[in-house]
């Protein structure tokens, strides 16, 4: 199926993408609620996709046989009653008012109007949410039993709910629409780790506050100061006393971009956005974080940034 | 359009089910013999108080009461629950949804008005044409009340819906008295239920057939039109569910 692009206040919500849905195979896209009520308003052709969405109720009157019955007869389907109860898993409840099961039975009871779906394509909103365990698992079957003939696709915000029964999943997003590939994302993801891991540990800063011990990443750091004897880390407008010295972490930073720009300040030349000139001999760098901070920049020292910064 | 005999008396079966065992909306079936047995030991000597006068008001009453109210829940609490979108989804068309529901609520109501007017002990002058009359206004306040259902979102809303419906057509015989004062009442006159007391307020011997001809051709008319603005609107409505 083709899905047409949604822009709002010229961002895009929903890119163009095309979805391959083959027979005998569900398809799991997770989004957010907002993309998924885009989804389905592409999805309002009635005789090809039988959308069942997160809201839908039931007729609470009816006792469940009643409502299976009606069912039966309104899409004109030939099973027999009793060997159907059987299969849908209702039998202890037959003669039970659909407003007197509990919660999770009724959301199943409801989400059984897939199973009479006469369309080659079932869409499900979010159909495990409400669902306890035994009623997931009958769910699961019967979805199994009808993706041999018709398409399922499963709309949900959840990785979990997805991977019950689903043989793709795809994730749609700002990012747009990917497939998720489970086996080989989790692959990857444990080389990245065993990669990364002696790298990062070794080059964390560690700080204190209030006894605590607080590590930072060096790129989280705004800039360093050394003030009557303690260093302080400044990190997002706060700061945290760190007890090694000034030289020893301007050796240990200066591959993460620090810079030592005056006989008391490291400063994450990442984050400088502006040299401000007061007077011929005196200088000082602007950081572009949230709040506005300015650290003082020697006379000496600027030759050395003009070459780091090739200006 | 193609209409399934089956399919609608499966929709017939799953209304009648749900409404009377609603019993918030369902007391309103016994509303007209409330009426009738109330109204009934009124002195039929008093001015306007004739026994054709007062049964005509009590049909009227019913008919927006009972069959209006009726239909517009019906179809409300359908779209309350999402009941009526995952209908759609289904090989039932439109007509088998409506069919269905409205030959429900025709039941229903003729069962009741016959009680009433059995209760009330009216003597029609013409049995043939009350019939007929009744049985057109009935099919009119169906499509009335489909078009009440059709705008509420909620079965609050349908009850609250109806009212502007009892204002017009359970209003318009007394608003005819006003006429002489306001001469644009004088159009109520043609509202169905102001021919309705003409109709019932032949009297045994001396009337032509004009006088039954017009309430029934008038009526009619209405009927018509109700009716197709009701199925023409249900579609429009449904096809943004």
């Amino acid at each position: 199926m083709q899905f047409e692009p949604i822009y709002q206040n010229g961002k895009l919500l929903l890119p163009k993408f095309e979805l391959q849905m083959n027979p005998n195979e569900s398809t799991g896209i997770i989004t957010d609620l907002k993309r998924k009520q885009l989804v389905i308003n592409q999805l309002s052709d009635r005789s090809r996709y039988f959308v069942l969405r997160a809201g839908q109720n039931e007729y609470l009157h009816l006792t469940v046989t009643e409502l299976i019955t009606f069912l039966l007869q309104v899409t004109e389907r030939k099973d027999r009653l009793d060997p159907l109860m059987d299969y849908l898993a209702l039998n202890e409840v037959r003669k039970v008012k659909v407003k007197k099961l509990p919660p999770s039975k009724r959301m199943y009871v409801t989400l059984l109007r897939a199973f009479f779906a006469y369309q080659p394509t079932i869409v499900l909103e979010e159909p495990y949410f409400y669902l306890e365990e035994e009623d997931r698992r009958h769910l699961k079957r019967i979805l199994e039993d009808l993706s041999q003939e018709k398409s399922i696709l499963i709309l949900t915000s959840n990785l979990e709910d997805a991977m019950i029964s689903c043989d793709e999943i795809y994730r749609l997003n700002e990012f747009g629409f990917h497939p998720l590939d489970i086996r080989d994302s989790g692959e990857d993801k444990q080389g990245i780790k065993e990669h990364d891991s002696p790298n990062i540990t070794l080059q964390k800063i560690s700080t204190k506050r209030n006894e605590k011990v607080i590590l930072f990443d060096p790129p989280e750091v705004d800039y360093i100061e050394s003030l009557d004897g303690s260093i302080l880390v400044h990190v997002d407008g706060e700061n945290y006393v760190c007890v090694s010295t000034l030289t020893d972490l301007e050796l240990r930073l200066t591959h993460f971009g620090f810079f030592r720009c005056h006989r008391s300040y490291l400063v994450n030349l990442q984050k400088v956005r502006e040299i401000i000139t007061w007077t011929k001999n005196s200088y000082s760098l602007r950081l572009n974080t949230g709040k506005d901070a300015v650290v003082p920049l020697s006379r000496s020292k600027l030759q050395e940034l003009k070459a780091l910064l090739h200006i | 359009m193609r209409i399934s005999f089956k399919r609608v008396r499966a929709i017939f079966v799953k209304d009648y089910k749900e409404f009377s065992r609603n019993y918030a909306v369902s007391i309103m079936l016994i509303l007209p013999i409330v009426l009738a047995l109330l109204i009934r030991g009124v002195d039929s000597s008093l001015p306007l108080a004739a026994v054709a006068g007062t049964f005509a008001t009590v049909l009227n009453l019913s008919f927006v009461m009972l069959t209006c109210f009726a239909q517009a829940c019906l179809i409300a609490e359908e779209k309350e629950r999402n009941t009526l979108r995952s209908l759609m989804m289904t090989p039932a068309t439109t007509l088998d949804v409506l069919v269905g529901k409205s030959s429900l609520v025709f039941v229903m109501s003729a069962v009741v008005l016959v009680i009433t007017t059995y209760i009330f002990g009216y003597e029609p002058a013409n049995l043939g044409a009350l019939v007929v009359v009744v049985a057109l206004s009935l099919i009119l306040y169906i499509a009335t009340g489909t078009i009440c259902g059709l705008f509420s979102r909620t079965l609050l809303d349908a009850s609250l819906s109806i009212l502007p419906v009892a204002f017009v057509f359970t209003g318009a015989p007394w608003g005819v008295f006003l006429a002489d004062d306001y001469p644009i009442f004088r159009a109520l006159d043609y509202v169905p239920s102001s021919q309705l007391v003409h109709l019932i307020g032949l009297s045994d011997t001396g009337y032509t057939t004009g006088d039954l001809l017009k309430p029934l051709v008038i009526t009619f008319i209405w009927t018509v039109v109700l009716t197709i603005v009701s199925v023409v609107l249900y579609q429009r409505r449904l096809k943004d569910e």
